[in-house]
């Protein structure tokens, strides 16, 4: 799977957690590109992003993700 | 009060109890969140609006799915986290609903679980079903 792939896997998710077609998310995204990220939502994100491609992130990688650059990263590790 | 841990949870697992419907609760409600919609207060309204008498506020009968995860799913560590409901049918006062949620899905990682959730009146008719997410607090 590309990094291209993961992207826009990982946008699909984060369109349907909160309901925003609009979002593109980036390399550099953060929670506070987005308002409603919240920490409830950051579970959920995680929760559906390990159910997306069939892996699992460890407590510090779920909670020190620094942007969705590092979140893709992760993923591609395990993918 | 349950206290159930994280650990003693299970996929499967049950809790129900039952609580009947009285009119001092719609009052109660109605003074809390200021909700006078007459369909909730007004006998000769809701006859005309088709039901059999002053409907019971949803967000009163969703209310018991607090004392769900509260006391029973997981009990005194719970930490509600979010509710989705849907009303499947009006209640009536003098109700006794069976409120019952059952244990879908763990996440060990966040140490939440979700719990499928469902009333049913006295005939056994589905009232309210819907799917809550229950952080579930660790420590002594």
């Amino acid at each position: 799977m590309t990094r291209e792939e993961v992207f826009a896997g990982v946008n699909e998710v984060f369109r349907d957690i909160f309901d925003d077609e609009e979002i593109t998310v980036g390399e550099t995204t953060t929670a506070d590109d987005i308002e409603d990220w919240d920490s409830l939502e950051h579970i959920n994100l995680i929760v559906a992003i390990e159910k997306k491609f069939g892996m699992k992130f460890t407590m510090g990688e779920a909670t020190g993700m620094k942007n969705v650059g590092a979140m893709v990263d992760i993923i591609l590790e395990r993918v | 009060m349950n206290r159930y841990t994280y650990a003693e949870l299970t996929v499967g697992m049950t809790e129900a109890f039952q609580v009947t419907i009285r009119p001092e609760m719609l009052e109660q409600f109605r003074q809390i969140t200021g909700d006078e919609n007459p369909l909730h207060t007004d006998e000769a309204f809701a006859a005309g609006k088709g039901y059999p008498g002053r409907v019971v506020y949803g967000m009163l009968t969703a209310s018991f799915l607090s004392t769900l995860a509260g006391v029973y799913l997981p009990g005194e560590r719970s930490l509600i986290l979010e509710t989705d409901v849907k009303f499947a049918k009006a209640v009536q006062i003098g109700d006794t609903l069976t409120v019952r949620g059952t244990v879908k899905e763990k996440n060990d990682l966040f140490s939440f679980i979700v719990l499928q959730v469902e009333m049913r009146n006295g005939d056994g008719e589905k009232v309210l079903r819907g799917r809550m997410k229950v952080g579930v607090l660790d420590g002594e």
